[in-house]
């Protein structure tokens, strides 16, 4: 309990502590979520009649900017399969941030589904027994599911790692291992549910074909490695996290094939529906060429068109990805063209025209944009305040408070000790010595307290002759090395190289010798530690 | 001296968090509810998990609470679905004159806002001689001198009462299932606002109460079911219902009695002798989306052609 105190503070205060970049950084996001809270708060009092939704339209920004951050969140995984499953180190060390990445984006999505729900006081009746979870029949219910799971998952795993290594300890793969390969097909089901959550209802043509779950993967698979390249790069910039050239390399080639898949896929959609030239052909037309004069999504669908294209290309090519500018180009390419496909493109072309023919067009409130960006903000806090602290964790400079660090001198001292007192004879104690098995004996007073040490070598100095007769007192080495012993097992090995011996003598509090450590006393020690 | 000023200090900060908290919870719960029955609402469990004690006490406080905002008494029925009951609506196309009296009726019978206006029917104007009839080529807002108009004919639209309603599927809590009489019914104390059933919906039928719904006190309907025409709040979603008050009581819907020409027909789909049974059985009719496989009890037809 101590323990989780202790660490909790250690924690809060490195969260709370840093320079004036950092609080700088800290103060602009907590003013835009105040701005996004007040906004909300006007939200709750007036209703979602602020926001443009109509009943035409009943769902827009915020269904958006959920479905695009289920695709961030669940791209964590494009990163953890060959990280741990093929060991290709480079990417292996980054994955806890991509990790850490996809906490802060399904909070986000989170808080998204929150703001988005008329009666937000009423959540409790979706979970399953204290509420009336709708399960297996509804695909809301299902995504409740698979979305809290996964931050779970990935909470565990992300947070074990750091403590062992906050602890300084590696981590055990047989303990996460199972999670991080139940993480790999849960990534995927978090897009593939999100995706039939629309996919799933044939009264909107524009959702209801089969492409789209691979669709959601493939733009998913763009967007959110892209937004943890420009991350690293920014890590790597600030902190001194090595983050390897060849990983961001890797990661920029595997968005290529992501984007190469993500346009075929698009491709065969257009292909069928403006081919096939049916009446569900209606939304995609109003997406990309305007219906009966109403065209405000037009430009924005082109625009994320070509973003998208021009990105496949700057992907593609090495002498492109393996270039900082036109790889960072082709990063913010690819997060704002997908953003706008898989946001407002796929949720506004779902309600227009809506079931009954008619045409509503909707562009989000600037209450609804400013609900938005402080959620977005409230996501980049979150994300801070875990860099903040898993980089120091993770490049050794945080440790945490554990029980390795409660060992003292006390529990891994030899407790095999010679004690003499001043006038004992020098050949009485080499007997004493050699009956033992010890290297050297402590000379004690008349009230047991610790005045020197008398070595063998002390011993051997003397010339055989000369030994009879001479005292301890008179030989010994004074004063001797010594330690308390509620000394930490941490400080042990620093305080024998400091004074060059091999042993150092551990006194209770009254200065009376108790036993001794040696240099091999504490390497066993740390040993064992390790092995827990 | 200076620990007491310390001590003041933290007192006035405490009490200044406290009524930020407070301030907040006023704020996310709705004003108009008496503080009393606050947490009663709050945790108010779903109308089928309830018995019928717990019914009760819910329908004597939601009364205390409507008489207290529309400063009238307001009686709430729980009336079950009949046994051997399946109810079947029919729309005669060929009668509509495209007057909206049903509209009307239906907004005064089943107490919806008048601010922000909420319609539960929807009635759709097409063009005559048109190649093809396309529901994008309708137009909802009509508004011509006099009805009807020579060269357009008129459909009206509303909840379809499903037997495989997607919008009951879709639901994440519950909140709407379809009774034994093929309503498909909503617990107004129970939706969250999610909006998925209106995203399911095929026939647009589902409203939304974007703002607090607005209805002067004379203009309520005193007379309401728990599940149909009591007064909605914000942020829940809201539909036809058949008129569940007056249809489980034996009589029509208010749209049926209110339609000048006769257009609309109401029935018992289970009873052979029934004016739905004769109609299916002697016209020509078709339900709306019919490739949706969602089997609306809502048939259209035309009694005779011109």
């Amino acid at each position: 309990m101590v323990q989780i105190i202790t660490n909790f503070f250690i924690a809060l205060r490195q969260i709370a502590v840093g320079d004036k970049k950092y609080y700088a950084w800290v103060s602009f996001l907590s003013f835009l979520i105040l701005l996004g809270a007040s906004a909300y708060i006007g939200q709750l009092n007036r209703g979602l009649i602020i926001t443009a939704m109509r009943d035409q339209v009943s769902w827009g920004f915020y269904i958006s900017n959920f479905t695009f951050l289920v695709g961030v969140a669940a791209a964590a995984v494009l990163l953890v399969i060959p990280a741990y499953l093929y060991h290709f180190k480079p990417i292996k060390e980054i994955v806890l941030f991509g990790e850490l990445l996809a906490i802060s984006a399904i909070t986000m999505c989170i808080l998204f589904i929150m703001v988005d729900m008329g009666q937000p006081l009423r959540v409790w009746h979706i979970l399953p027994a204290i509420g009336a979870m709708n399960f297996p029949a509804s695909l809301l219910a299902w995504d409740v599911v698979v979305l809290n799971g996964y931050l779970a998952i990935n909470s565990i795993i992300a947070f074990y790692v750091l403590y062992r290594l906050s602890i300084g300890k590696d981590y055990k793969m047989s303990v996460i291992g199972p999670l991080i390969i139940l993480s790999i097909p849960w990534a995927v089901s978090i897009h593939t549910v999100t995706a039939f959550l629309y996919n799933g209802l044939s009264a909107r043509p524009f959702w209801n074909a089969s492409i789209l779950a691979p669709r959601f993967l493939a733009s998913a698979f763009c967007s959110g490695p892209a937004i943890m390249l420009l991350l690293f790069q920014i890590i790597r910039k600030l902190s001194e996290v090595e983050i390897d050239n060849k990983a961001i390399f890797k990661i920029a080639e595997l968005i290529a094939y992501a984007m190469g898949i993500n346009l075929f896929l698009l491709g065969a959609e257009i292909f069928k529906e403006f081919y096939s030239g049916s009446i569900h052909a209606e939304p995609m037309k109003y997406l990309y060429f305007g219906l009966h004069g109403h065209n405000k999504l037009v430009p924005w669908t082109w625009f994320a068109t070509i973003l998208n294209i021009s990105a496949f290309f700057l992907f593609l090519f090495p002498k492109t990805r393996e270039n900082f500018t036109t790889l960072n180009m082709a990063c913010a390419f690819v997060i704002t063209g997908v953003y706008i496909e898989k946001g407002m493109g796929l949720i506004i072309p779902g309600f227009i025209p809506d079931t009954l023919g008619e045409i509503y067009e909707y562009t989000p409130t600037m209450q609804e944009i400013i609900i938005a960006v402080g959620i977005w903000a409230s996501g980049a806090l979150l994300y801070t305040f875990l860099l903040k602290l898993a980089i120091p964790v993770y490049t050794g400079k945080l440790r945490f408070f554990s029980k390795a660090q409660m060992v003292t001198a006390l529990d891994i001292m030899s407790r095999r000790l010679v004690t003499v007192l001043p006038d004992t004879p020098a050949d009485e104690v080499a007997r004493l010595l050699m009956a033992k098995h010890l290297s050297d004996a402590a000379v004690v007073d008349q009230n047991n307290k610790l005045i020197g040490t008398v070595s063998e070598t002390d011993i051997i100095s003397l010339e055989v002759g000369q030994s009879t007769g001479k005292k301890a007192s008179e030989i010994m080495s004074s004063p001797a090395v010594t330690i308390t012993e509620d000394r930490k097992i941490q400080e042990l090995g620093k305080i024998l190289a400091h004074v060059k011996a091999s042993s150092m003598y551990v006194l209770n509090r009254d200065g009376q010798p108790v036993g001794s450590v040696s240099s091999g006393d504490i390497l066993k020690a740390l040993e064992n530690i390790r092995k827990e | 001296m200076q620990h007491d000023e310390k001590e003041n200090n933290i007192l006035t900060r405490r009490t200044l968090l406290k009524g930020a908290a407070l301030g907040l919870a006023g704020i996310t719960i709705p004003l108009d509810r008496a503080n009393a029955s606050l947490w009663e609402s709050f945790f108010q469990k779903h109308f089928r998990e309830m018995n019928e004690a717990e019914i009760k006490k819910v329908i004597g406080r939601l009364e205390r609470e409507y008489e207290e905002k529309y400063k009238k008494t307001i009686t709430i029925g729980i009336e079950k679905p009949l046994p051997g009951v399946l109810f079947g609506y029919g729309l005669d196309l060929s009668r509509c004159i495209g007057c909206r009296r049903c509209v009307y009726a239906c907004v005064d019978e089943n107490n919806q806002s008048l601010d922000p206006q909420i319609h539960w029917i929807t009635v759709l104007r097409f063009k005559k001689g048109e190649k093809w009839v396309s529901l994008e080529e309708s137009e909802k807002y009509y508004n011509p001198e006099t009805v009807p108009q020579e060269d357009y004919f008129y459909m009206p639209v509303q909840c379809q009462q499903c037997e495989n309603p997607p919008c009951v599927r879709s639901c994440p809590t519950q909140a709407t299932w379809k009774d034994p009489d093929g309503i498909v019914v909503i617990d107004y104390n129970w939706c969250i606002g999610c909006r998925y059933c209106m995203a399911a919906c095929p026939y647009g039928a589902r409203r939304f109460n974007w703002a607090a719904p607005n209805r002067p006190s004379e203009k309520i309907n005193p007379k309401t079911h728990y599940l149909g025409n009591r007064p909605r709040y914000k942020g829940v979603v809201e539909k036809c219902t058949f008129c569940v008050q007056r249809t489980r009581n034996g009589r029509y819907p208010a749209c049926v009695e209110a339609c000048p020409v006769g257009a609309r027909k109401f029935g018992n789909l289970l009873d052979p002798e029934s004016e739905m049974r004769y109609l299916i059985k002697h016209k020509r009719v078709f339900r709306l989306k019919e490739d949706l496989n969602t089997n609306p009890k809502f048939y259209y037809f035309f009694a005779y052609g011109n």
